[in-house]
C-alpha cells in the first residue's frame, strides 16, 4: 500500500512506544495463575528451590507499571535463566551483530537500489529496463528462507567457500586485519540474503517514483536551462524519488526484521535473531520479553528520526507546517 | 477506474503469471486426498528413509511421511493467510468508509488511532503473544489483522473521498437515496479494486508471517507447517535429506509467496490511480 506524505505524527510514535511497553508488562501478568510458575512450568530450565524464590520475590515484590516503567529505563531487564546472565548484557552483545549485518545490507540494497531504480526509469521503455523489472519482480516473490537456504546449501555446503555459521571463528587469535577478513567472510552470506531480499522494494519503489516524476515540466526546464544530463537525472529527478524511499522504510522496517530474525538464524549468526530464537525454543519469557521490547523501541525511534529527516528533504513539508 | 480492467489485467504477463502459479497450487492442493495416503501426524514409518513408492519424498526424524506433512503445511499457510487478508479487509474497509462517510470526529479519532498501529511493529507484538499464550494459529491471525488494518483504512478513506465528491452521488443524494443506500450501491462497487489489492498484499504478508513463526517455533510443534519443516530439516543438514526434505518446502513456500506478489504487483498496477498514468 502507498502512502502520500509524511506518516504517523510524532504523538502516534509516542502512543505506539507506550503500547508496546504496557504491553510487555501487562501481557506475562495475564497468564493464567502465578507468573513464576506459568514460566516454567513448560520450560527446559529447571530451578532450585533459592532460585525460584527469588524468581518470586523479585516478581511480586516490584508490582506495579511505575517500577517496571523504572526498571526499564535504568536497563534493570531481569536475568535469563537459559543463559545465566543479565537480559540487558546478552541484548547489548548480541547488538553489535544484527547492526552491522542489518545496516550493512539494508544501505547497500538501497544504494544499489536506487541508483538501479533512477537509471531503469531514465531508459523507459528499453529492454534494459524491461529486464530489469522483470528481474526484480521475480526476486521480489523470492522469500528469504528460500533464497537463505540455497545459498547455505550452495556456497557453504556444497562449494565450501563460506563458513556456514557463526559470526567469526570461534577461539581463533587473529590480528587485526585478519579478523577483519574473518567476520566478512562470515558475513557474506547472510548479507548477500539479505541484500537480495531488501534489494527489489527498493528498485522497484524508486522506478516508479521516477516514472511519475519524469512527466514532470521542471525537468524540460532544466533541461532546457542546457545543464548537464547527470544534474537532471540526480539534482532535479532522483532526489524527489528519494522520498517514498524514506515513507515507505517505517512499513517495511518490521518486516526487514522479520527477515533478519530468520536469516540469522539460518546461518547461526550470535545477533538478536539468533538469541532470540534460542530464548524461544528454551522458553526463556523473559528473555523473549526483553529482546522484543527492545527491538520495538529500537524500531520506533528510528521511525521516528526518519520522520523528521523526512521534513529536512523535502522542504514543503517543512514550510508548510 | 476499473471499466476495461478486468482486459486490461488478462493481458498483463505478472497477473496471468501469479495466476497461473495460484491456480496451480491450489489445484494441487485440492488434489490432496487423491495423491496424501498417509495422516501427516502417523509416526509409524522408519525415520530418515529415503523416497520410495510409499513415501515419495520419505520420511522425517519423527517417523512422519515428509510430502503429507508438506501438503497438510501448505494448506495451513495458505488458510492463515487467507483468514489475516479477510479480516484486515473486513475491518479496514469499514473503518475506512465510515471514516469517510461521517468525517469530524470520528474521522479524527479512527485516523490518529490508524496512526499509533501503523507505528506499532504488528511482528513483535505477534511474537510476544505468541510466546506467552500459545495460542491457536486462528486467534493469531485475528491479532495480526487487527494490528495491519491502518493501511487499507487509509487507502479505502482516501479513494471513499473522492468518490463521493463525484456528481453521480450528489444526484443519487437529490433523488432522496439513504445513506446506507449511496454507500452500498455506489461507493462499495467503486472501490472494488482496493479491496483486491489490500486482500492480496495483507494475505501475502500474513503467509510470510506465518511461516517465519512456525520456523522461530512460536506456533504449535503439532501443527505442519512450512517454517517448521525448513527448521526441522535444516537440523540435520549433514544427512542427505536436501533434495528430499528441505528443498521441498523452500520450493512450495517460493511459489506460494512469489504467485501471491505478482498478483499484488500486477493489481496494484493496472488499478492504482497515481499509478495509472504512468505504465
Amino acid at each position: 500500500m502507498r502512502r502520500t506524505g509524511p506518516g504517523p505524527h510524532i504523538l502516534a510514535y509516542a502512543l505506539a512506544a507506550l503500547v508496546m511497553v504496557y504491553a510487555s508488562y501487562l501481557l506475562p501478568r495475564m497468564l493464567p495463575g502465578d507468573f513464576v510458575s506459568a514460566m516454567y512450568s513448560s520450560s527446559h530450565v529447571t530451578l532450585s528451590a533459592a532460585q525460584e524464590q527469588e524468581l518470586r520475590s523479585y516478581y511480586t515484590g516490584r508490582d506495579g507499571f511505575v517500577w517496571y516503567l523504572k526498571d526499564l529505563v535504568t536497563f534493570e531487564w531481569g536475568y535469563s535463566y537459559a543463559f545465566l546472565s543479565p537480559i540487558s548484557r546478552l541484548i547489548l552483545q548480541a547488538l553489535p551483530w544484527t547492526l552491522l549485518l542489518m545496516g550493512s545490507a539494508h544501505i547497500l540494497s538501497m544504494v544499489a537500489g536506487f541508483f538501479a531504480g533512477v537509471e531503469a526509469a531514465w531508459r523507459r521503455g528499453s529492454t534494459t529496463e524491461k529486464s530489469g523489472v522483470g528481474l526484480m519482480t521475480v526476486l521480489q516473490g523470492i522469500p528469504e528462507i528460500g533464497t537463505g537456504v540455497i545459498l547455505l546449501m550452495v556456497f557453504a555446503f556444497y562449494l565450501g567457500w563460506f563458513p556456514a555459521a557463526g559470526g567469526e571463528t570461534a577461539y581463533a587469535e587473529f590480528s587485526g586485519l585478519e579478523r577483519a577478513t574473518d567476520i566478512l567472510k562470515h558475513l557474506a552470506l547472510p548479507f548477500t540474503t539479505l541484500f537480495l531480499a531488501y534489494l527489489p522494494g527498493n528498485f522497484l519503489l524508486t522506478r516508479a517514483g521516477m516514472a511519475m516524476i519524469l512527466k514532470k515540466q521542471y525537468l524540460e526546464t532544466a533541461r532546457a536551462k542546457g545543464l548537464p544530463p547527470m544534474r537532471v537525472r540526480y539534482a532535479h529527478a532522483a532526489r524527489n524519488a528519494l522520498l517514498p524511499m524514506v515513507t515507505r522504510f517505517g512499513l517495511r522496517i518490521a518486516f526487514m526484521v522479520t527477515g533478519a530474525l530468520i536469516i540469522e538464524t539460518i546461518y547461526s549468526y550470535p545477533g538478536l535473531g539468533t538469541l532470540l530464537f534460542n530464548a524461544i525454543s528454551q522458553r526463556d519469557l523473559p528473555l523473549v520479553q526483553g529482546i522484543v521490547l527492545f527491538s520495538s523501541l529500537a524500531i520506533l525511534l528510528i521511525n521516528l528520526a526518519l520522520e523528521s529527516a523526512y521534513g529536512f528533504l523535502d522542504p514543503r513539508v517543512r514550510y508548510a507546517s | 477506474m476499473h471499466l476495461n480492467a478486468a482486459k486490461r489485467l488478462a493481458r498483463d504477463p505478472w497477473f496471468i503469471a501469479g495466476a497461473g502459479i495460484s491456480g496451480l497450487i491450489i489445484l494441487f492442493l485440492a488434489s490432496s486426498p487423491l495423491l496424501v495416503v498417509h495422516d501427516p501426524h502417523d509416526m509409524d514409518f522408519i525415520p530418515f528413509s529415503p523416497p520410495s513408492a510409499e513415501h515419495w519424498l520419505g520420511v522425517n526424524d519423527g517417523g512422519m511421511d515428509i510430502f503429507s506433512e508438506l501438503m497438510a503445511g501448505m494448506k495451513n499457510t495458505l488458510h492463515f493467510g487467507l483468514l489475516t487478508g479477510l479480516v484486515c479487509l473486513i475491518i479496514g474497509a469499514c473503518a475506512g468508509l465510515f471514516s469517510a462517510w461521517f468525517r469530524g470526529i470520528p474521522d479524527l479519532i479512527i485516523m490518529r488511532l490508524s496512526d499509533v498501529f501503523l507505528a506499532v511493529p504488528a511482528v513483535m507484538v505477534l511474537i510476544l503473544v505468541a510466546a506467552f499464550f500459545r495460542p491457536s494459529p486462528f486467534y493469531l491471525a485475528l491479532v495480526l489483522a487487527a494490528l495491519s488494518w491502518p493501511t487499507i483504512a487509509k487507502v479505502i478513506r482516501a479513494q471513499t473521498l473522492v468518490v463521493k465528491a463525484g456528481m453521480h452521488i450528489h444526484s443519487s443524494r437529490q433523488m432522496g437515496a439513504s445513506g446506507l443506500y449511496v454507500i452500498r450501491r455506489h461507493l462499495m462497487p467503486e472501490l472494488y479494486p482496493l479491496y483486491l489489492i489490500g486482500f492480496v498484499s495483507k494475505a501475502r504478508m500474513a503467509m510470510f508471517m506465518e511461516v517465519s513463526l512456525s520456523f522461530l517455533g512460536l506456533l504449535d510443534p503439532g501443527r505442519k507447517s512450512l517454517g517448521m519443516m525448513i527448521n526441522y530439516a535444516l537440523r540435520y543438514y549433514y544427512l542427505d535429506i536436501w533434495w528430499s526434505w528441505l528443498l521441498p518446502p523452500v520450493i512450495c513456500l517460493t511459489l506460494l509467496i512469489m504467485g501471491v506478489t505478482f498478483l499484488a504487483l500486477s493489481l496494484e498496477k493496472i488499478f492504482d490511480p497515481r499509478l495509472k498514468e504512468i505504465m
